[in-house]
């Protein structure tokens, strides 16, 4: 016999719910698209539009042959992914030793990590400025990696060690007995079965470092001026280039919804890893 | 050759407490011992021990008469089944049993002969190229054993490996990995809390309570002459049933009843001839306490019955015997239903008796147990 199917009041409500939060989220980044794509005299029309009358890709254009904003994205890219690599090489093994090989220490250790998250970037901004300074890295790409490394690790610290809880003692053991030492174990076993967990903290990591603002603005010049700072500067003293701005702002939030559309079945794997026990 | 060697090992964790106590036996070539005992008693410590995944606080270990004590796992050719059975989830069948060969360093068409012959002996030739997460607990298993076959290790350790599985295959694995060590002849210490799996799997059983060795015998003499109240409660089941009881010369009083003892448990306890009201702890296994309707004993008493569980081929039959009960230190015992203090017998099915009876019951006076109430050994 086939059921009758139900008013079912809470499902609709949650749905609801869902789609203003998703619309709340997503208009902003939708009128950016917009605007991206209005002809440069369209832009700041009184009253605006939401949709474009003409759709042009002149402010792309613009962006594009402008010689900044290419060479910021190059000095983006290189931070993003060397601050990814440097946090995720330290994070990994001791976010892995501190939950495995539990004591007083690690959990201290963990604690500490988890203090550096609520010091303002800020107030951490003039003491890396003066480190760097004196070790000869302002405005390098290695000085702006270190900075971001600094505040990359505690996030992937925290998150790994959320991860790493979810691996059973058992399997590092199982692999000692089958002829393996501790770090063969971690390399050759642990860190495959990690993989979603450590896609969801690069990407995280990633993001991070490509969306920073603060310190690339402090540690930067001409010489490795990542995009944020590049699309701020559309405006400037001689006004606000709406148009290339947004259009400058799409291009540099692809990436990131690219690769996180390519790794959505790793990262909600990775988000629900250890909720459910295999 | 590859007999176990124990000598004295202690466990002592940083917080002071005393996991293991002077553990010592040997445990011979190809022997299957079991190492059992309620939860924390430490035999999951002894095993790790001898695995190398636990450190040695004191003592000695020794392998082949290697001693083993700073020798790290990989180095110990020594090969675990784990309780959670530890498969590799990003590997196949066929690689989570060829890893150990690989990381020894055996050349590729070797390896593939010892995984299919392996894969062969435990039936997993169909699911070698199946990822665990897709196989059965009892599949699993089999591939748990498989990659710790496939080395030809110098010993065999096992980690309760059934415990996850349903009773049914529970029985059927055991059965496998009995005829299967025996196929092998290697040395396996099997660790287990079921006292049904070490007394129908090992060679000898060691019982352990609170980190310190009972008796290590083999699964006949543990049930026939165990050496303390704790061994000969835990060993059977349903438990045996231990009361305080006074024996004066061949008399022996159990509460408000009194029976005679046969001259044969003389013969074989002589420290009983001749006592007169010694106070001792008297047991009692329930498959020697019969319906006296359907057996007749020389020993008989009479006890109200409170619960019948018919379960077919037998009848377990709660008495309440109104001598006082004597704990056996058991810290897993289940308590029974109603009243943990009751006495159980395992009556023939044709019994007649019902809850709420008054049971004439006939008690197989050869096979009590005799214990010291104050140091609680057995009295020979």
């Amino acid at each position: 016999m086939r059921r009758t199917p139900r008013f079912n009041i809470n499902g609709i409500l949650v749905n609801a719910a869902a789609l203003v939060l998703v619309l709340s989220y997503a208009l902003p980044y939708v009128y950016l698209l917009m605007t991206s794509i209005k002809p440069a005299a369209d832009v700041q029309q009184i009253p605006p539009s939401f949709l474009p009358a003409v759709v042009s890709l002149e402010n792309f254009r613009e962006v594009l042959q402008s010689s900044a904003l290419p060479k910021a994205f190059a000095s983006s890219l290189a931070v993003a992914v060397l601050t990814t690599v440097l946090s995720l090489a330290v994070a990994v093994p001791a976010a892995y030793v501190a939950t495995q090989y539990r004591r007083k220490i690690t959990t201290l250790f963990l604690l500490f990590a988890l203090v550096t998250r609520m010091v303002p970037s800020v107030s951490l901004g003039m003491p890396l400025f003066q480190l760097l300074k004196s070790l000869g890295l302002l405005d390098t790409i290695p000085g702006l990696v270190l900075a971001h490394t600094s505040t990359a690790v505690p996030l992937a610290l925290l998150l790994m060690s959320a991860f790493f809880e979810g691996v059973p003692k058992e399997l590092e053991e199982a692999a000692r007995m089958d002829g393996c030492t501790r770090f063969q174990a971690f390399r050759k076993i642990i860190l495959p079965v990690m993989i979603g967990g450590i896609a969801v903290t690069a990407l995280f990591t990633f993001i991070t470092s490509w969306n920073e603002f603060l310190y690339a603005l402090l540690l930067t010049s001409e010489a490795t001026k990542t995009a944020p700072i590049v699309i701020a500067e559309y405006n400037s003293v001689y006004g606000l280039a709406w148009g290339a701005m947004t259009a400058a702002a799409v291009l540099y939030s692809l990436p990131v919804i690219v690769v996180t559309l390519a790794l959505q079945k790793q990262i909600v794997g990775g988000l629900t890893f250890g909720a459910v026990k295999g | 050759m590859s007999a176990i060697e124990l000598r004295n090992m202690n466990k002592v964790y940083g917080n002071s407490f005393h996991a293991l106590q002077d553990l010592s036996f040997d445990i011979r070539d190809g022997e299957f011992m079991v190492f059992v005992g309620p939860s924390g008693c430490g035999k999951s410590t002894a095993l790790r021990m001898i695995a190398g995944l636990e450190s040695i606080t004191s003592g000695e270990l020794r392998i082949g008469g290697r001693l083993l004590n700073d020798v790290d796992p990989k180095d110990r050719d020594i090969a675990m089944v784990f309780q959670s059975y530890a498969l590799y989830p990003h590997k196949t069948v066929r690689e989570n049993i060829a890893f150990p060969l690989q990381m020894a360093g055996l050349p590729k068409t070797e390896i593939a002969k010892r995984v299919d012959e392996a894969a062969r002996t435990l039936e997993l030739t169909t699911l070698l190229d199946h990822r665990p997460a897709i196989l059965s607990g009892g599949q699993r298993q089999r591939v748990a054993m498989g990659r710790a076959i496939v080395r030809k290790p110098a010993a065999f350790l096992m980690d309760e490996p059934l415990s996850n599985l349903d009773a049914k295959l529970r029985v059927q694995m055991r059965a496998e990995i009995a005829s299967l060590q025996r196929k092998l002849i290697v040395t396996t210490i099997y660790v287990t809390h079921d006292q049904v799996e070490a007394m129908t799997m090992g060679d000898r059983v060691a019982v352990m309570k609170g980190g310190v060795l009972q008796q290590v015998d083999t699964p006949q003499n543990l049930y026939n002459r165990p050496d303390n109240v704790f061994v000969a409660a835990f060993i059977g089941s349903p438990s045996m049933n231990l009361y305080e009881a006074v024996l004066n010369g061949t008399t022996l009083t159990l509460g408000s009843n009194s029976f005679e003892i046969p001259d044969r448990v003389f013969e074989y306890r002589p420290s009983l001839n001749g006592v007169s009201n010694r106070q001792v702890i008297v047991g009692i296994r329930p498959e020697h306490m019969n319906d006296a309707a359907i057996r007749r004993s020389s020993a008989e008493f009479s006890a109200p019955v409170t619960l019948v569980e018919a379960l077919g081929s037998e009848s377990l039959v709660h008495l309440n015997i109104d001598a006082p009960w004597v704990d056996a230190g058991d810290p897993d015992a289940v308590a029974d239903i109603g009243d943990e203090k009751a006495a159980i017998a395992r009556f023939s099915p044709k019994s007649t008796v019902r809850a709420g009876d008054i049971a004439r019951v006939a008690v197989d006076a050869e096979e009590l147990h005799f214990f010291e109430p104050d140091t609680r050994t057995s009295i020979w």
